[in-house]
């Protein structure tokens, strides 16, 4: 593998592990598991309307190909030009044609132009949002094997911190952000894991 | 600002959020570089920096660093790069609009894959768009370029 | 076939406009001979034999190939025309386009014309095709498309080059004091071998464009051609992979102002009320200026920048005012109805439809309605042109399709006679029938407004998407009586589309209203070469008012999938083969057969698919050139694949296998990509497409694999850029149909099914 494919792979891994989370301070208390299933779920529900949203599921992806959907873009479909997650694995697409390619670090203002963010890349497959119940993004979100072995709380931090998450607030021109902010779904979080974090029937 | 552009230093004074594909044709005069959609939509404006292939329509001037390489400077004086020489052989172009975004994203694809499949090629080349329809003669293009280079090497 | 006596009766639409235009032209005179442009602007010891054909004193041999480069290689053709008479190797020519010059006109382009399908080789339809010929000389009508430019250089360019070689030869016999039968040349020199003597053209060429020209010069036969008929390396190759400024956006002039156009959403409407305050605040704007037209009206917007000229017309509000025409595709669907609802024009009416209907049990008729979208052109390069207005003349720059109305349409938007424009044509990124006179006359109004300086005027894609000459919308009604054997006894064809003459019409001299039968409407359905006793095709004009125009292959791009269509469906009710339905309704037509067989022989019709197979064929005789198309598709896990496409094509006379086998790939991918995902539709009367992300076409890793055969059986030469078109789209429908039992009469077939 050339050196760029590498670093890119390893940028992802590092992206989508605790790594990052580490630097970030532990809270002062450490949530006490309280069991308030109904208060627990009212937030999950808030976070569930974040996650499943386009602006987040359409790039947390099971396939190969990330989706649009929107304004002008018809119902939900793959990603034109047949863009994919990389024969790599890493998310950041293929060679000759990488998600940075076109997705640079800020939002195209142009209408339909592209978005950016820093380090604009695919979720890795195991962290699939598109087409899943509020019940399994929920297992998903709970299960260190397929959230890149973080706890709940580098979770929160990772939605409140990370460039490229907090781009679903901020879309560019003619896309529907996330509900909320990225400061209000960290809260959720917060506020759902002290209620013992409890997922819905699915 | 400066940029270093096929190896030359140009010196021009845009507006920061200008996209580099105005930059270069515009200010610079630098016009292998084809405005096709202004969304990276369509591949015709690709240029690389620093090797990698981006879509100089949409990314703003004042943000780029590093070295870019546009259509106008592939070739060593009058020798062809082996995707342009391999172009030329197989005759790929017909009205030849999309076809510098076409070179310059078969280069980025055969700087990191030196051999590649049919499936290399449709990943890689997806955001290309011709309406000419020359894609069986930019595929039979690109492994030229691949045997060629292999053979140069 | 039209009778005498019918033909008599009508008025054709074509000529009739194309006269008036003639006379508005103010080019009227069929005998004379048009000046050589080439007169007026030679260089010092530069000399001219004929308008194809310079020579300078440093021996650059120059050949002039007046048609628009878009892609077809028409100008390697056209040099690769006079190479073989003048007798020098095709890379030593220098090939340019040229001026713009009524020497130049198009006489083929507008031959088929009259109501005579193209085997018709009747005195009657001998003397319409010359008659039409005479038209487009009439008219200078220096013009690119209906596939005509090799057919119409055919005769013209080769003896521009044997005249000039015959000249030259005498020259040197003269200069030399030897029989000019004694003289060979070698590239670009005159040597007399017995002697040693020799000398270049070059040095030549002032002395022998003294000479006199010529009365007749007896070409080559086809079996001592060199070039011809073996395929070339294109003359525009190497500037192709360089990124060489060949392309309108490219030109770049001293001083020179940048600029884009924002038009009105809603086609024809005056904007009600405007604000230009946000637009005029962005830093670079120079000025903005309105732009009243035939083709709309709208805004330029002049600028030091592209990008700067962008974001002001972006920032353009205004209160767009309400459509005149069917605002929605509801309303669209209607007026098709509408006219589908009246008689029409029958350009085809065999035996008698009404009667082998009317006593037809009701099971052996078999009937269906189909219809077609608008369609955008999306040429890669967009719109634009460039323009400096300076000391009461006009100087244009454009990849444009017809120069000499383009110089006449954009000086009269500002007030001049053709004289004082000048337009050069610069290569095209893709015409396909696209490259009208609006860009040119907004340049030219734009330019006007701030003299001296010129002005480039690159639109936007959403411009382009938005203000297109749109590929009619168009909706068939047929039926078919079927014998006990199966095959057709009787066929009634019913098509309504908006007239494109009429509404290029009205955008280029709307102070003449066309009358009489547009045959774009059902062509590629009423000039078929199939035998039915009773066969009617009739076409009715439903003015949509959204603007059409001519998209490659015109109406054979909608008639070849209906004509085809239908066919397909009626082989399944009669239980036929369709190709060997085909054998048996061609059989008068050898041609027809032989390419049938062919496409049918190469794909290996017939031999058992493996499951999640299917295969498709068509046939659409067009631009005088016979197409059996085979489409094979794939069922895979991400929709339907197409996987191969076999193309057999007789034209008569092929000039460039290589250019010939390009052309027909590209036109079946053009046909494929529309009847795939395109379509434009409208909201309020507004364009609702505006970019690839919401019209694109065919991409690298949807191609299909290809395999062309060129035929030469038939006696008269047809065109190659757009035939490959009008089989493609019923190819793959009659496919998804042999796939999955689905019949699609629709498009595009993105609606019904989904594609890997």
């Amino acid at each position: 593998m050339r050196p760029l494919a590498t670093l890119l792979t390893a940028f992802a891994i590092a992206a989508s592990s605790s790594a990052l989370a580490q630097e970030t301070p532990a809270p002062d208390q450490p949530p006490v598991p309280a069991v308030d299933r109904a208060a627990g779920l009212s937030e999950w529900e808030k976070i569930n309307a974040v996650f499943s949203h386009p602006r987040c599921a359409n790039c947390h992806v099971e396939d190969d190909h990330p989706r649009w959907s929107g304004t002008h873009y018809g119902e939900t479909r793959n990603h034109a030009f047949n863009v994919q997650r990389g024969t790599d694995e890493s998310g950041f697409g293929n060679p000759g044609l990488r998600c940075t390619t076109c997705h640079f670090e800020s939002n195209s203002n142009v209408l339909h132009g592209p978005p950016g963010a820093e380090s604009w890349h695919l979720a890795p497959a195991e962290m699939v949002w598109f087409g899943k119940s509020s019940a399994e993004i929920c297992a998903q979100i709970k299960d260190p094997e397929r959230n890149g072995g973080r706890t709940l709380e580098e979770i929160a931090v990772h939605v409140r911190d990370d460039g490229l998450v907090g781009w679903g607030w901020a879309p560019g021109p003619g896309r529907e952000p996330a509900p909320g902010s990225a400061v209000e779904t960290f809260a959720a979080l917060e506020r759902w894991n002290a209620a013992g974090a409890p997922c819905p029937d699915g | 600002m400066r940029l270093t552009v096929d190896g030359r230093e140009i010196e021009i004074d845009p507006d920061p959020e200008m996209p580099l594909l105005w930059a270069l044709r515009d200010l610079a005069g630098i016009t292998g570089p084809k405005f096709g959609c202004g969304i990276a939509a369509c591949g015709a404006c690709t240029v690389l920096v620093d090797g990698v292939p981006v879509r100089s329509c949409s990314l703003p001037v004042g943000g780029v660093e590093g070295d870019i390489v546009t259509i106008e400077g592939l070739a060593d004086g009058d020798t062809l790069s082996a995707v342009q020489q391999a172009w030329l052989d197989e005759q790929v172009a017909q009205c030849g609009y999309c076809q510098a975004g076409q070179i310059m994203s078969a280069t980025a694809l055969l700087d990191e894959v030196s051999d590649p499949t049919d499936e290399d090629i449709d990943n890689a080349m997806g955001g290309n768009l011709c309406r000419c329809g020359t894609y069986p003669r930019i595929r039979a293009a690109i492994k030229r370029a691949a045997a060629m280079k292999l053979a140069r090497a | 076939m039209a009778s005498i006596g019918k033909i008599a009766r009508r008025t054709f639409l074509i000529g009739a406009a194309a006269i008036a235009g003639g006379v508005a032209v103010g080019y009227w005179y069929v005998s004379r001979p048009y000046d050589n442009p080439l007169e007026d602007d030679l260089a010092e010891g530069e000399a001219t034999f004929n308008p194809f054909v310079k020579i300078a004193s440093d021996n650059i041999v120059t050949v002039i190939a007046p048609r628009a480069e878009m892609g077809q290689g028409i100008s390697t053709t056209l040099a690769a025309f006079v190479a073989e008479e003048l007798g020098v190797p095709l890379e030593e020519l220098t090939v340019e386009h040229g001026p713009t010059s009524f020497a130049y006109y198009n006489g083929t382009m507008m031959e088929e014309s009259g109501p005579f399908p193209w085997f018709d080789d009747s005195l009657l339809a001998s003397i319409a095709r010359d008659a039409f010929s005479t038209v487009g000389k009439v008219l200078g009508l220096q013009a690119t498309g209906g596939s005509a430019s090799t057919r119409d250089g055919f005769e013209r360019m080769r003896q521009a080059g044997a005249a000039a070689r015959h000249m030259l030869l005498a020259a040197a016999a003269d200069r030399f004091d030897v029989p000019a039968g004694q003289l060979e040349t070698v590239g670009r020199t005159v040597v007399h071998k017995a002697s040693g003597k020799s000398a270049t053209f070059g040095e030549l060429a002032v002395d022998a464009a003294k000479m006199s020209p010529p009365s007749s010069v007896k070409l080559k036969d086809k079996a001592d051609w060199t070039l011809l008929g073996k395929p070339q390396k294109r003359v525009d190759m190497l500037a192709k992979v360089t990124g060489a400024p060949i392309f309108g956006v490219d030109v770049m002039l001293p001083d020179m102002l940048f600029g884009t156009v924002k038009m009105n959403p809603v086609f024809w409407q005056k904007p009600a009320s405007v604000d230009l305050s946000k637009a005029e605040a962005v830093k670079g704007v120079v000025k903005i200026v309105p732009l009243d037209t035939t083709y709309g009206h709208g805004f330029g917007v002049i600028a030091e920048n592209t990008w700067a000229a962008f974001r002001a017309a972006d920032l353009i509000e205004a209160d767009w005012g309400k459509p005149d025409f069917p605002a929605d595709g509801a309303a669209v669907n209607e007026a098709l109805n509408a006219a589908l609802a009246t008689d029409g024009s029958r350009l085809r009416d065999d035996g008698d439809v009404d009667v082998a209907f009317a006593d037809a049990p009701a099971d052996s008729v078999l009937e269906a309605e189909y219809a077609v979208p608008f369609l955008a052109h999306i040429c890669m390069e967009p719109m634009n042109a460039t323009a400096r207005f300076k000391d009461g003349k006009l100087e244009l720059w454009a990849p444009n399709q017809m120069p000499t109305l383009v110089e006449y349409l954009s000086g009269a938007a500002i007030g001049l006679e053709s004289a004082n424009v000048t337009a050069h044509t610069t290569s095209l990124g893709g015409g396909f029938g696209r490259r009208e006179a609006d860009t040119t006359i907004y340049a030219a109004i734009m330019a006007k407004e701030v003299e001296g300086r010129p002005v480039k005027v690159i639109w936007s894609r959403e411009e382009d998407v938005r203000h297109d000459s749109y590929r009619p919308a168009a909706k068939g009604r047929f039926r078919a009586r079927l014998n006990q054997d199966g095959l057709p006894a009787a066929l009634d064809m019913r098509i309504a589309a908006p007239s494109v003459v009429a509404s290029v019409m009205r955008r280029t001299f709307p102070s003449l209203s066309p009358a009489g039968p547009d045959g774009t409407i059902t062509q590629g359905s009423h000039d078929q070469p199939y035998t039915i006793a009773d066969y009617r095709v009739s076409g009715a004009k439903a003015d949509l008012g959204v603007p059409v125009g001519f998209w490659r292959s015109v109406g054979n791009s909608f008639n070849g999938f209906f004509h085809e269509g239908f066919m397909d469906e009626i082989a399944t009710k009669g239980g036929l083969d369709p190709v060997e339905m085909r054998r048996k309704l061609m059989a008068a037509h050898p041609a027809a057969v032989k390419v049938v067989d062919k496409v049918a022989e190469m794909a290996n019709w017939g031999e058992p698919l493996p499951a999640g197979r299917g295969k498709g064929f068509a046939f659409t005789l067009s631009f005088g050139s016979w197409v059996g198309e085979i489409v094979q598709v794939a069922e895979t896990d991400a929709g339907i694949r197409v996987e191969k496409v076999w193309i057999a094509a007789d034209v008569g006379t092929a000039i460039d296998p290589g250019i010939i086998e390009a052309q027909l790939t590209s036109g079946a991918i053009f046909g494929l990509s529309a009847a795939m995902g395109q379509e434009i539709t409208f909201a309020n009367g507004m364009v609702e497409q505006s970019n690839f992300h919401d019209f694109d076409a065919m991409r690298i890793h949807q191609c299909p694999e290809f395999e062309v055969a060129i035929l030469e059986n038939y006696h008269r030469m047809g065109g190659v850029g757009e035939i490959g078109t009008p089989p493609a789209a019923p190819a793959l429908a009659n496919a998804i149909f042999a796939l999955t039992g689905k019949r699609i009469r629709a498009l595009p077939l993105s609606r019904e099914v989904s594609f890997a």
